[in-house]
């Protein structure tokens, strides 16, 4: 009988070990089976997700830290599919509020794909419109109402401007895709733009991963002075209305280091509604008018014929010149701008009554190789290097081009035949107010990352003339302007500039009619602390710098002072001695 | 006498029931030892699953609270902007100055001071560089830790 049990019990422990055996047998097989590997995948494809993480887009502040361009929330309204229960009253109440119809929403929340777990309504929502929202949801959840059961938000942050058409022009804006356009959002998308990370989330708070670093994108400090910018902006603005000019740009910039004040250009637009951008510009380079496009400047680049002249020592201050009204250069006769004749004039005379035909005399006596190798030192057909997307190089035709012609070296010497940008003469001309130094215009000032601030240093362009031909030019110019040009003039102040009027080349030559005006001007004399250029298209009220852009330049230079502190001569002499 | 004694004690340690308690006794060792594991293996997960959850929400707060900042500060910059701040100015019965109503007063040892924006230079990104392990870690790792270290005291 014991035997018996014996036996029985062995046959049941072999059933066991059997069994036993045959489920490791299955579960080995299982596992390296060509489905356990699919399996596997499967299961580490919904063990977690890859997660993108964006950096928060770096601010603009000007340089007293005014913020120009920052962040602000927005939310995604979406609905989640699988706990919707009414799409009827969810289509009706979403259009209501966001603006849709009951068909479009509808048609999201009906016509979606069955594998569809969630779908987007409306993206780039207000706060105040999902406020509104979400309280009337939880009303709704308050009541078991079911209605909004499934609507769900995404918060997330997206591009404003707070001054909004305050310096538009400068600051060029970004797109939904978070890519900068125009101006200082694109020069330095990649800084502001910082570095997303895509990192692997698992769903298992076991493996709950490091949070993954993901710097803000670099801050940036600009040059502008946000008050002096609006002010500018401003006087812009009237001005194109006082002499009915087309568009216009000014520029104020620091000579002694390139730091560009403010820079005002028309049109400008509501940055945070950058789809009217097709409705203003016609293309790319009117975006910016003072660094992208390129024109002919006239009288004011007589300024720059003149400090050549002095510095290679064709012509001195005392030189007198007899004008006769007319000079033939490579056989075509050149005129004054009235056609008449001035008779003896010195060089101050010259540039005082902006004689044609005196410059166009000084730049046959320079010669063709020393006249231009002095206007490639001053720039003229380069970039001048600013950190803005977009900039034109205008032209400078030379010996050799095959559209150059011995005229061009009279003509070009009082502006007619070479195109610069507004910001080019201006930087060429900084040479004279900054002791013969030329500046690289600039918009940063500084960069703050990771609680660091970096500030830029200024950087010159060369010095194409002396720092003697530039005083002398400096004190040329602010008695011409006294004698010449009063209406640019500003009382307490010794300024230095010149006016520029310039008629618009067409197909058929020159169009009488219609001209370009600009003025170069900086102050005070004896220490530029600040540089004006002023260009306005085709003003009708009168067709003459001294009449249009000369008082702008005043208007401008008694903003200046104002902001940025800068006393009366006077005044300031007696702050120095003490 | 003694040798009797000697036979009670043997027969004592040879005798049946108490072998088959020596075995359940040990086995029983072993179903503790194991249950004890167990029960610390399962603290210690469950204790980095809430820690790995609270890390999570953490990490959405501090999103959330960036992107408050971040919108508060162009609130802010909205409210102070230009156009508003003429506006507010014009309301309060100011008007702009002109040059002639300045005053310039010297001030010894005073120095045009030059743009600082440091306050903006504030980091306010979140940095966690490196998870401490008792998050991370299982009770294996841990005690091969300790072994490794001989049992000193992690810091």
């Amino acid at each position: 009988m014991r035997q018996q049990y014996a036996v029985r019990s062995l046959i049941i422990v072999a059933c066991f070990v059997l069994v036993g055996l045959g489920v490791i047998v299955q579960m080995i097989r299982i596992q390296n089976s060509e489905a356990a590997m699919i399996f596997l995948l499967q299961g580490d494809r919904y063990a977690g997700e890859f997660q993108m993480f964006y950096p928060e887009r770096g601010e603009i502040y000007d340089r007293n830290g005014h913020l120009l361009a920052g962040n602000r929330t927005v939310y995604e309204v979406g609905v989640s599919l699988s706990e919707m229960e009414n799409p009827d009253s969810m289509s009706y109440i979403l259009g209501t509020y966001l603006g849709l119809t009951y068909d479009e929403v509808y048609k999201k929340l009906t016509g979606s794909p069955e594998s569809w777990e969630y779908i987007v309504i409306q993206d780039y929502v207000g706060a105040e419109t999902v406020a509104a929202l979400q309280q009337l949801l939880q009303q709704l959840e308050d009541a078991d109402d079911p209605r909004l059961s499934g609507l769900a938000f995404k918060p997330h942050l997206q591009r404003s401007y707070p001054e909004k058409d305050l310096a538009s022009n400068v600051l060029g804006f970004v797109t939904r895709d978070g890519r900068g356009y125009f101006g200082i959002e694109e020069k330095y998308n990649d800084l502001l733009a910082g570095h997303p990370v895509q990192i692997w989330v698992p769903r298992d708070p076991n493996k709950a991963s490091e949070i993954p670093r993901v710097p803000n994108g670099t801050t940036l400090v600009l040059t502008l002075n946000r008050d002096l910018q609006a002010k500018v902006e401003t006087i812009l603005d009237q001005a194109l209305v006082d002499y009915g000019a087309q568009n216009g740009t000014i520029l104020v910039m620091d000579p002694r280091n390139g730091d560009i004040l403010a820079m005002a250009a028309t049109p400008r637009m509501d940055l945070n509604n950058y789809g009217n951008y097709f409705s203003l510009y016609d293309n790319g380079s009117q975006y910016n008018r003072a660094i992208g496009m390129a024109y002919e400047p006239g009288s004011v680049f007589k300024v720059l014929t003149m400090a050549a002249a002095l510095d290679v020592g064709t012509v001195r201050p005392e030189t007198t010149f007899i004008d006769t009204g007319s000079i033939q250069v490579g056989g075509i006769t050149i005129q004054n701008w009235n056609r008449e004749s001035w008779g003896q004039q010195n060089m101050v005379g010259c540039l005082q009554h902006s004689l044609n035909v005196c410059l166009a005399w000084i730049s046959s006596e320079m010669g063709v190789q020393s006249f231009y190798s002095y206007m490639e030192r001053f720039g003229l057909g380069h970039a001048t290097g600013i950190d803005l997307a977009g900039e034109a190089i205008g032209r400078l035709k030379v010996p050799g081009d095959g559209d150059w012609y011995p005229v061009d070296l009279g003509t070009n010497a009082f502006g007619q035949g070479v195109s610069v940008t507004p910001l080019q003469m201006l930087t060429a001309v900084s040479a004279i107010a900054n002791d013969g130094r030329m500046v690289t215009p600039h918009m940063l000032y500084a960069m703050l990352r990771d609680g660091h601030q970096y500030n830029v240093p200024s950087q010159y362009a060369g010095s194409p003339i002396s720092a003697e031909t530039a005083h002398t030019l400096n004190d040329m110019l602010a008695i011409s302007l006294e004698q010449e040009s009063s209406l640019a003039l500003l009382p307490g102040y010794r300024l230095a500039g010149k006016t520029g009027t310039a008629q618009i080349p067409t197909d058929y030559g020159y169009d009488v009619s219609r001209t370009n005006v600009s003025f170069v001007g900086w102050g005070p004399v004896d220490d530029p602390q600040f540089m004006v250029y002023i260009w306005l298209q085709t003003p009708t009220t009168s067709i003459w710098s001294s009449e249009t852009a000369a008082p702008v330049f005043s208007q401008v230079a008694e903003q200046t002072v104002i902001v940025l502190n800068i006393p009366p001569d006077v005044v300031r002499g007696q702050l120095i001695s003490k | 006498m003694q040798g009797q004694a000697t036979q009670i004690i043997h027969a004592y340690k040879q005798a049946p029931w108490r072998v088959q308690r020596q075995w359940i006794g040990a086995f029983l060792l072993i179903v503790i030892g194991g249950a004890m594991i167990a029960a610390l293996y399962l603290d210690v997960t469950a204790r980095a699953a809430v820690a790995g959850r609270e890390i999570q929400e953490l990490r959405l707060e501090i999103t959330r609270i960036q992107r408050e900042n971040a919108d508060l500060e162009t609130q802010l910059a909205d409210l102070t902007s230009t156009a508003a701040m003429r506006q507010r100015a014009a309301a309060l019965g100011y008007r702009p100055v002109k040059p002639g109503e300045l005053d310039y007063v010297a001030v010894p040892g005073f120095f045009k001071p030059e743009p600082d924006i440091l306050l903006a230079a504030e980091d306010r990104t979140p940095r966690v560089e490196t998870q401490p392990t008792e998050y991370t870690q299982s009770l294996l790792e841990w005690f091969d830790e300790r072994i490794e270290l001989g049992g000193a005291r992690v810091p």
